[in-house]
């Protein structure tokens, strides 16, 4: 194969391009950990929900924050779903100081303990019904704000002041930019609206399981599917158009440069696919050889750029209030497998090049 | 009377530049036969690498036919003519244009990659030629690292790779001194001789051409004269 032959020959001209084609992986790789990441802590609490559709005041516009309902339309919300079930669930933003003095927000949610509300607790226990001063919280939360199972942590809202003993850990992610703590329903309420009084909302969205009243809107509530009302939390819209069009410009501008970089090897070589075709090449040869390079060059920039991303976002983890990156398994697979898409594509503008190249060069001058 | 194995038959060529259209071959004719070496002089610009690279199937013919086996090479797709240079033909250019970054064997090899047949066999072929070339010692080396003598024996070699019909050979004396250059020829037609294959070489260096069986001599791309060397004058 005269294609990695060429490769082994030529390391320091291949490096270099292979270099270029292994920074933007890792560039567009960041721009994708940057988009999951901030999906993450827009809203993985809430997609974390063991639901597949939310109710929100019809009111609310589909916003978790101005969501208010009553216990009447939380109960109408349960019967409409016939007999699957369903959990208020409310939220606030609250401060908290955090062990090192510090002043941050998380989101606080309450629930109903046995309801499909309750979030999964990975260590210690889950609340009961006499834990109105307890709260489960969310691991990322534990490792940033410097607390373990067992710690008190200080809530402020409302210029009054709680405490709170952290009896749980939980791995649900955060909400609006925020850490997910689980508080009980009743103490969330106190949290929201102080001491109890009539007249107070029951909760502020309802999970619904099933997807039998996505789309309904009757009796104070509308139901929306869980991936439209991701979609609406505030911001969210704008940042995936953002992280779009950094991926889209990503790949196209990252396309360009090694299209251009494959065509100018392959303008250098013209001479020799001028030899190639002389002595009975096709162009299909020739092109073939030139595809092998260039896979064989994203494949190595792919073992490049993979591991720097992990190791990028295996620093940043280490840094409290880290930028907000996170890498799945599809997140690597998507991208890489754009980064050979590309390539390719690039490769096909050299090939109409190879096509182009007349044998008889092979000669030089004609006499 | 058998059919010749290279029929040449009114062949033209015509470049158009422009306003000025220059005519480089004008109604060659001739047959050759597989064992004859022939050589192609003449003054730059006379025609002798157009006509060289149209028989080579790299330039197609304005007018005319070059029959090779009965069939017309002139009026083969840019697929076929692929094909005939891959399978019928062996080049050994002015400059030798071996491939830079592969070794003198490699680029052998090359063609045994392009035909896609036995490695093995091709394998074997390339060790045996570049023995009988004498550089079978210096066949690991990069061909940017082959002296001229060097990288000429490799190119013929090459030439030879696909056992061809035609080797044609393009002012393969260009970059050597007389004593080397013909070397280089006495090697070529032994090699072509003794493999029974039709030998073209285009030469402007009279000495040289002399070696070889027969010389057409091309004025303003016209065949002047088709002769033996004893009679060159």
């Amino acid at each position: 194969m005269i294609g990695l032959i060429e490769l082994r020959r030529r390391k320091l001209q291949f490096g270099l391009i292979t270099l270029v084609v292994a920074l933007i992986s890792y560039l567009v790789l960041m721009i994708n950990g940057l988009g999951v990441g901030l999906n993450v802590q827009a809203g993985s609490a809430l997609r974390n929900f063991n639901a597949e559709s939310i109710a929100y005041s019809d009111k609310a516009g589909l916003s978790v924050i101005r969501s208010e309902l009553s216990e009447t339309t939380v109960q109408a919300i349960g019967e409409a779903n016939g007999g699957r079930p369903t959990a208020p669930i409310g939220y606030v933003a609250a401060n908290y100081e955090r062990a090192n003095g510090s002043v941050r927000s998380a989101a606080f949610f309450g629930y109903e303990p046995g309801t499909i509300g309750e979030p999964n607790v990975i260590s210690g226990r889950t609340l009961d019904g006499s834990d109105r001063r307890s709260v489960l919280a969310d691991s990322t939360f534990l490792e940033y704000a410097g607390f373990k199972v067992g710690d008190t942590i200080t809530v402020t809202v409302r210029l009054t002041a709680q405490e709170f003993t952290i009896v749980g850990e939980v791995d649900e992610g955060a909400f609006f930019f925020q850490p997910a703590l689980y508080v009980l329903l009743d103490s969330w309420r106190e949290l929201k609206y102080g001491p109890p009084a009539s007249g107070q909302p029951e909760a502020s969205i309802v999970l619904v399981k099933g997807r039998s009243q996505v789309g309904r809107e009757t009796q104070g509530y509308e139901v929306v599917d869980k991936a439209t009302a991701f979609a609406n939390i505030e911001g969210v819209e704008g940042q995936d158009a953002t992280v779009e069009a950094l991926r889209f410009f990503g790949f196209i501008i990252g396309g360009l440069v090694i299209a251009v970089f494959f065509y100018v090897i392959t303008l250098q070589k013209v001479a020799h696919i001028g030899v190639l075709k002389a002595v009975g090449a096709s162009s299909g040869f020739v092109f073939w050889q030139l595809l092998v390079q260039v896979l064989a060059m994203t494949v190595v920039a792919a073992a490049v750029s993979v591991p720097l991303a992990w190791v990028t976002d295996r620093a940043l983890r280490t840094i409290p209030d880290q930028v907000p990156i996170a890498f799945t398994t599809g997140t690597y697979v998507y991208t890489i497998a754009g980064m050979f898409i590309v390539s390719v594509l690039g490769t096909l503008i050299s090939g109409r090049q190879v096509m182009k190249v007349d044998p008889i060069i092979a000669l030089g001058q004609q006499q | 009377m058998s059919t010749p194995l290279l029929d040449v038959r009114g062949l033209g060529k015509t470049y158009d530049s422009g306003a000025a259209a220059v005519q480089a071959v004008r109604d060659v004719s001739f047959t050759a036969n597989a064992g004859d070496f022939v050589a192609i002089v003449g003054p730059s610009g006379s025609g002798k690498t157009t006509l060289l690279a149209m028989i080579g199937g790299l330039l197609a013919p304005t007018t005319g036919s070059i029959l090779v086996g009965g069939r017309d090479i002139a009026r083969m797709s840019s697929r076929e003519l692929a094909r005939y240079r891959r399978d019928s033909v062996g080049y050994v250019f002015q400059a030798n244009n071996l491939l830079p970054y592969l070794t003198g064997r490699e680029n052998l090899m090359v063609i045994a990659s392009i035909r896609r047949g036995d490695r093995r066999a091709a394998s074997a072929r390339a060790d045996r030629l570049l023995g009988e070339l004498g550089v079978v010692g210096r066949a690991g080396a990069v061909a940017t690292e082959l002296s001229g003598g060097e990288r000429q024996r490799i190119a013929i070699g090459r030439a030879l790779m696909n056992d061809p019909l035609f080797v044609l050979v393009d002012e393969p004396t260009a970059s050597l001194d007389s004593v080397r250059g013909r070397q280089v020829v006495e090697l070529l037609m032994t090699e072509v001789k003794s493999r029974d294959k039709l030998g073209i070489m285009v030469t402007h260096d009279l000495a040289m051409a002399q070696l070889a069986d027969r010389v057409f001599e091309l004025h303003d791309g016209e065949l002047v004269r088709d002769s033996r060397p004893a009679v060159l004058g």
